[in-house]
């Protein structure tokens, strides 16, 4: 076979995952009846999941946790967490956050 | 009252506004993410089709950055397709908790639906969705879902074809973590909340070797129960 055609195989396949885990029960299990305590347990799936995308991704430099002043990236999203806190505006959260990342590596 | 979906009138249309202002703040986060995976597709050594399908296609930029390096390997096909569906796996649990929403909807309707789920559109709709009345929430996710939808293809659009003038320093990819940390913030004020971040960020950082992002699935999964034990375990006396 040959690679573009592969390629097309491969690329059809990653799409179908999408479909597939985004469609799991919303299109194909809609019918299932989830243990209500599942439902009830599901209402903090979005903060397990934002902690689990963000946290990773701030802490750890090379493959180790990094709580040094050198973490630049910690540090901005730490600021930018205590402006969302304290303001609740997402945008201007991503200004100051995106500002401060920035800031710190044009001086660093 | 009748309970049937309303797509149409007034209130929809209202619904419809109400999601894409709730997701407008989150726009320039969605811009710059979309742009960066544009970036990596063009680098990847993919074909225009190819890359601008596989966007399409796929639209999930954590899965499509995970296998550009495997196809552009030529990697096994079973392996890219697992490694995407690994990565993919949170959106199972999203789909879960979203199923009861749109029960009523027609399997074409669900569909389209389905593919709209992501991390930013499942956030703001659980945040908000009980604002709405339960026959407007279809739409009111399509407002959140069709607004994401357009400004990341727009956006990976536009980084497949400035690839190469954008300098990578410039850490645009970092403007959609900070999204997600705004996302999360509120999310914290209280204890269940606070537990299913902190447990499920320490277990993805305890698992962040495994390969393609195997972790997450597990991590999530562990915050979940931590919400559910912290939610459980008796108020602390004053």
């Amino acid at each position: 076979m040959n690679q573009a055609l592969l390629t097309w195989i491969a690329i059809v396949g990653v799409s179908l995952t999408t479909i597939a885990t985004r469609g799991s029960f919303v299109v194909f299990g809609s019918r299932l009846q989830l243990h209500p305590q599942i439902e009830k347990a599901l209402r903090f799936a979005p903060a397990a999941a934002l902690g689990a995308l963000v946290l990773p991704a701030l802490l750890l430099r090379h493959g180790h946790v990094d709580f040094s002043l050198a973490n630049q990236r910690l540090i901005a999203a730490f600021i930018a967490a205590l402006i969302m806190w304290r303001f609740k505006s997402m945008i201007w959260t991503i200004v100051v956050g995106m500002g401060i990342a920035t800031l710190m590596r044009l001086m660093s | 009252m009748s309970d049937a979906i309303l797509w149409r009138g007034e209130a929809a249309r209202a619904a419809f506004r109400a999601g894409y202002l709730d997701i407008a703040p989150a726009i320039p986060a969605t811009l710059a993410w979309g742009l960066v995976t544009g970036i990596a597709m063009a680098q990847s050594g993919l074909t225009l089709p190819q890359a601008y399908g596989l966007g399409l296609l796929a639209f999930a930029g954590s899965a499509q950055l995970a296998v550009l390096p495997l196809l552009a390997s030529h990697a096994p096909t079973f392996v890219i397709v697992l490694t995407a569906l690994i990565v993919n796996m949170r959106f199972v649990i999203y789909s879960a908790a979203m199923k009861s929403e749109f029960v009523r909807l027609s399997f074409r309707q669900r569909l389209g639906i389905a593919y709209l789920i992501g991390d930013f559109p499942f956030v703001l709709f659980e945040r908000s969705a009980s604002q709405h009345e339960r026959r407007l929430r279809p739409v009111y996710f399509l407002g959140i879902g069709l607004s994401n939808l357009i400004v990341w293809q727009l956006a990976s659009l536009v980084g497949l074809v400035a690839a190469g003038r954008v300098p990578p320093e410039w850490g645009l990819d970092f403007a959609g973590m900070v999204a997600l940390v705004a996302l999360l913030v509120p999310m914290l004020a209280n204890r269940p909340g606070f537990a299913a971040c902190a447990i499920g960020g320490a277990v993805g950082v305890a698992l962040d070797g495994l390969p393609a992002h195997a972790g997450l699935v597990i991590a999530t999964l562990a915050g979940i129960i931590a919400a559910v034990v912290a939610e459980r375990l008796p108020p602390r006396v004053a």
